[in-house]
C-alpha cells in the first residue's frame, strides 16, 4: 500500500515571513551590540567628499602654528628670565656671524681652524662656533680680522655637556683624535649608544642646548666614573662655514 | 723683470714662508690629516751650511714663530734648538737619501718632545687616550718628513749654497 507523504504549510520553519522576522531581529540584535560600526564605515565613505577641505585645515594649521609660538615665546621669555638670575650664558639673536674658515688643522698636533672674522668684527674670547650639525669649538684667540677655534676635537678642550634624554651631565674631554670622550661622574647611569648630547644648560662658557654629538659606544671598563666615546655631529674637516655664536652673561 | 732682489734673499724669503705653510697646511701633503714638520725642510740645509751657532739661533726663532702660531701651552723650541743644533754640527751632507733620514730624525725629535709635554700635562687626566694620537702624529711626521726632505731640502741647499757663495763675492 502506497502512503503518500502529507504535504503541509503548518510547520513553523515554512513561515516565510517568521523567516523574516527573525532575520529582521538578528539585525537588529547585531546592529545594536556592534555600535553600529557598520553604519558608521558606511557613513565614512558616503560623506568623503564633504569633508573640510584643504583650506580648512591650513587655517587649522596656522593657527595652531601661532599657538605654539606664542607659548614658545613665553617659554623662552621665562628662560632668560631664570637664566639671568643664574647669571648663566645665553646666545643674542641679533649676533651670530657668519664666517669662513680660511685655515684648517684638524688632525695634526694642533686642531684647530681660523676664521676670518676678528676682534673688528665683534668676535671675543670664549664665543661658540657652531657649523652644519653642531658645535664644533670655542673661539681661544682674536687678532683684528681672524680669529683661532679651538676644537672640541683637541687635547686642550673641555666643555660641560648633557644627555638630555636622562638629563645627566658629563664633561666632554678631547683627546686629540676625531672621537672625543665623554666623563660623567657617576657609573650607574642610564645611558645608551644612539643618545644626543647636547652643550649643557648648566654651563658658564657655552650658550644651552646645542647639540653636539651622539654616543658612539660606551666604556664598560672606566671606574669610577662612566667614559663614552662621541661621534661628533659637524665635522670640522669639511666645513667651509660657520657661524660665531655671541655670548653675554 | 729683475728677480736679483729675491735671488739675493732667497732664504730670508723662503723663511717667511715656513709660518705660512704652517698655517696653510695643504691637505694633499697630509696622511690621515698629519702633515709633514714643515720646519725641518729649511732648517736642515740652512744649518748645514751656516754652522751649529747659527742653526742653534735660527731653531730657537722658528720655535718661537711657530709657538706663536698655535698660541698653546707646549712649545716647539727645544725640539728645533736640537735639531738646528745637530744639523749645524753634521755639515755638508754627501747622499741624498741623508736628507731624508736625517729630516725624519729630526721630526722625531721635535714630536717626542712635544709628546712628552702633553703626556706631562695631561697624566692627570687620563694620557692612555693620548698615546694612540701621539703615537700616530710622530709617525705620520716621521714619514713625510722623511718622503719629502730628498726633494725639498736639496733644492733649498742649492738655492742656499749659490746665494751664499754670490754674497760672498
Amino acid at each position: 500500500m502506497n502512503k503518500t507523504r502529507r504535504i503541509t504549510t503548518s510547520r513553523w520553519w515554512n513561515n516565510k515571513n517568521l523567516w523574516f522576522l527573525l532575520i529582521f531581529l538578528f539585525l537588529i540584535v547585531f546592529v545594536r551590540f556592534s555600535k553600529s560600526l557598520i553604519y558608521r564605515d558606511i557613513y565614512y565613505f558616503f560623506s568623503k567628499p564633504f569633508w573640510p577641505g584643504q583650506f580648512q585645515k591650513e587655517l587649522l594649521l596656522d593657527s595652531y602654528d601661532k599657538e605654539l609660538n606664542v607659548k614658545l615665546k613665553q617659554l623662552e621669555k621665562d628662560n632668560l628670565r631664570l637664566r639671568s638670575l643664574l647669571n648663566l650664558k645665553k646666545t643674542r639673536d641679533d649676533l651670530i656671524i657668519d664666517s669662513s674658515v680660511i685655515s684648517r688643522n684638524t688632525g695634526s698636533w694642533w686642531r684647530k681652524i681660523i676664521l676670518n672674522k676678528g676682534s673688528r668684527n665683534g668676535v671675543t674670547i670664549g664665543d661658540a662656533v657652531v657649523g652644519p650639525g653642531g658645535l664644533i669649538g670655542l673661539i681661544d684667540d682674536i687678532s683684528i680680522f681672524t680669529s683661532s677655534v679651538k676644537l672640541l676635537t683637541s687635547s686642550e678642550s673641555q666643555v660641560g655637556a648633557w644627555v638630555q634624554r636622562v638629563n645627566i651631565h658629563g664633561l666632554i674631554v678631547g683627546v686629540g683624535n676625531d672621537s672625543p670622550k665623554m666623563i660623567f661622574y657617576s657609573k650607574d647611569i642610564d645611558i645608551k649608544v644612539g643618545d644626543l648630547i647636547f652643550s649643557s644648560p648648566a654651563s658658564t662658557l657655552l650658550p644651552p642646548n646645542i647639540p653636539i654629538g651622539i654616543i658612539e659606544s660606551i666604556d664598560q671598563d672606566s671606574r669610577p666614573t662612566t667614559t663614552v666615546n662621541i661621534q661628533l655631529l659637524a665635522n670640522p674637516q669639511a666645513i667651509d662655514w660657520v657661524q660665531i655664536l655671541k655670548s653675554k652673561i | 723683470m729683475n728677480f736679483s732682489l729675491i735671488k739675493n734673499n732667497f732664504s730670508l724669503l723662503s723663511f717667511l714662508l715656513i709660518p705660512l705653510l704652517s698655517l696653510w697646511n695643504p691637505i694633499w701633503f697630509s696622511v690621515m690629516g698629519v702633515q709633514p714638520y714643515w720646519p725641518i725642510f729649511w732648517l736642515l740645509p740652512w744649518s748645514n751650511l751656516n754652522g751649529p751657532i747659527n742653526g742653534l739661533i735660527i731653531g730657537f726663532i722658528i720655535g718661537i714663530i711657530l709657538d706663536s702660531i698655535n698660541n698653546d701651552i707646549y712649545t716647539q723650541v727645544p725640539g728645533l734648538l736640537i735639531c738646528g743644533f745637530w744639523f749645524g754640527k753634521l755639515g755638508t751632507l754627501k747622499y741624498r737619501y741623508q736628507y731624508g733620514l736625517l729630516a725624519s730624525f729630526g721630526s722625531l725629535i721635535c714630536g717626542l718632545i712635544y709628546f712628552l709635554q702633553l703626556i706631562l700635562n695631561n697624566y692627570q687626566k687620563n694620557p692612555d687616550w693620548l698615546f694612540s694620537f701621539g703615537l700616530k702624529n710622530i709617525f705620520g711626521q716621521i714619514l713625510l718628513t722623511g718622503l719629502f726632505a730628498p726633494v725639498l731640502s736639496i733644492s733649498l741647499y742649492k738655492f742656499f749654497s749659490s746665494n751664499l757663495k754670490k754674497n760672498r763675492f
